[in-house]
């Protein structure tokens, strides 16, 4: 489904990521654990080419990502092009950035119809909130409506980029409760965070990145309780 | 220590929840206000007997037709301005922040010219361009002309005018719609690109809504600055409420009168822009309430 291959990217003289490859099934959960700072939030950017690799490629079904192949080279695409491809990668940010002078309804239906969006909210648990303006929801309510607008495109993969860790500890559960949920009707999610209690529960398969390579992955049980690498066992003694 | 203890009990039978508030006094305040509304009570003295106000005089010329059209012509050269001054100034805005370095510096130049030359200073060119240019033609460079006009009939002294006024006008509204727009999070952006939501829907529905927020009270000043620089056309001898004012107290020296029949109208009409300013920054605050 998604197919990540050699993907170098640097910002500046900073080489962040050296060298990624990931191969996600359709239907797996992915799980990306790491330190800060080690990549896995510019690797997550990638996917959906918010950020332009430098080197390697990413596609989606087939689908090269951000570039079309003609002759021997890599052609960037129109702004327009990537903005359609984006569609069907639905990308879920650490601060929701909803949309502050829409209500939760009309943030949906940004990118959706109207129905659609009633719909989208309802699934999140949040229909009565839909005539509510952002800055009137708590935390936990804001990204549970920005998870319904990015399901609203109807994309073929969801990318969560640490989406519980602006929140209150209160307010990490429901929005979990809600990952759980679209991660057993079987949506396809690559989840960068630190809850390794929900990576445990939820995730098909455990990915482990420090300093821009993945140094190990497997399945939850391979990975957080006999981790192989020495790095792995750092960051999980840190964490656990 | 056992004093202590005794002091703690006795506050507790006397039940300090039962006792009214009484708010801390500000006599000072008092002095203040008395202060200004002794100086106000005079200069209000001051307007209705000073004989030199002239207060007949005002009344005789306040709604006469010659006025009420100099009204008429200072709003429409405020609305052109404005209109004309904001459109070209959003132009001028996108060309700076263009990523294209080139574009980017004729948006940079165009500001830095137009806030460089005095609007007297333009206006007075534009007034005098059929001295410079008789002819003005359409065509390729060095190349045929396809029509050509009398830049005299062209540019009537009003066409000057707005000329001038929105020119000089959409250098300002350029920095205000730009900063307008940075002030916005970056995170709008991103997420309207991660939404693949199209490059001119974005700005329209996303960007433009939010910095409207901070563009509205610039705007506003900057069209209430417009609405009264229009007295500065006064110089192309086009018939605004100031140039009229002067005509009018030319012939019969009644200088104060008319200068406040003038003063009096451009209130007004401010105030009614305020108002108006006010319900706007209303409608794109709505996100805001609790």
């Amino acid at each position: 489904m998604i197919e990540v291959l050699g993907v170098h990217k640097s910002f500046g003289p900073l080489e962040v990521l050296r060298g990624v490859s990931l191969d996600v099934a359709a239907g797996e959960v992915v799980v990306v654990l790491g330190p800060s700072g080690s990549g896995k939030s510019t690797l997550l950017r990638t996917i959906n080419h918010l950020e332009k690799v430098d080197r390697g490629y990413i596609t989606i079904d087939g689908e090269l990502i951000g570039y079309r192949r003609r002759g021997g080279k890599l052609h960037e695409l129109k702004e327009r092009e990537i903005l359609k491809q984006r569609k069907d990668i639905g990308f879920v940010f650490q601060n929701f950035n909803l949309f502050p002078h829409l209500t939760a309804l009309e943030n949906v239906a940004e990118v959706a119809a109207l129905s659609d969006a009633r719909h989208f909210l309802e699934r999140v648990g949040l229909a009565d909130k839909a005539a509510a303006y952002p800055r009137q929801l708590s935390g936990g309510q804001q990204q549970r409506v920005a998870i319904a607008r990015a399901l609203a495109t109807r994309p073929k993969v969801v990318l969560f980029d640490e989406p519980t860790s602006a929140l209150d500890p209160e307010l990490v559960g429901e929005v979990l409760d809600v990952l759980r949920d679209l991660a057993r009707s079987g949506t396809t999610m690559v989840v960068v965070t630190h809850e390794i209690g929900f990576a445990r529960e939820v995730a098909d398969r455990i990915v482990f990145i420090d300093d821009g390579l993945i140094v190990e992955e497997g399945t939850p049980g391979e990975v957080l309780d006999h981790p192989v690498h020495e790095r792995t066992r750092a960051f999980l003694s840190k964490v656990l | 220590m056992t004093s202590g203890t005794l002091t703690l009990v006795s506050t507790k039978d006397d039940d300090l929840s039962s006792l009214p508030v009484v708010p801390a006094r500000h006599p000072w305040r008092w002095v203040g206000v008395a202060f200004v509304l002794v100086l106000a009570a005079q200069f209000v003295h001051g307007l209705v007997t000073n004989p030199a106000w002239d207060w007949p005089t005002f009344a005789r010329y306040f709604t006469a037709r010659s006025i009420l059209t100099a009204v008429g012509t200072t709003i429409v050269l405020t609305v052109l301005g404005t209109v004309l001054g904001f459109a070209l100034g959003i132009v001028v805005a996108v060309l700076r922040m263009s990523k294209s370095p080139f574009l980017s510096a004729v948006g940079w130049t165009y500001i830095w010219a137009f806030r460089s030359i005095p609007l007297i200073v333009q206006l007075l060119f534009w007034f005098n361009i059929s001295y410079l240019y008789q002819r003005l033609s359409l065509g390729v460079p060095f190349g045929p002309e396809f029509v050509s006009f009398e830049t005299i009939a062209l540019i009537s002294p009003m066409g000057a005018a707005v000329l001038g006024l929105a020119l000089h006008q959409a250098a300002y509204a350029a920095e205000i719609v730009r900063s307008g727009v940075i002030s916005v999070d970056r995170g709008q952006l991103e997420a309207a690109a991660a939404l693949g939501i199209p490059r001119f829907r974005q700005f329209r529905r996303i960007i433009l809504p939010q910095a409207m927020r901070s563009i509205l009270p610039n705007a506003a000043n900057e069209v209430i600055s417009l609405f009264k620089g229009t007295s500065v056309v006064s110089v192309m001898a086009i018939g605004e409420l100031f140039y009229q004012v002067q005509v009018i107290y030319g012939r019969n020296a009644r200088v104060v009168a008319l200068l406040m029949v003038a003063t009096v109208w451009y209130i007004i009409l401010t105030t009614l822009l305020s108002i108006g300013q006010h319900y706007v920054e209303r409608y794109f605050a709505r996100g805001d309430r609790r």
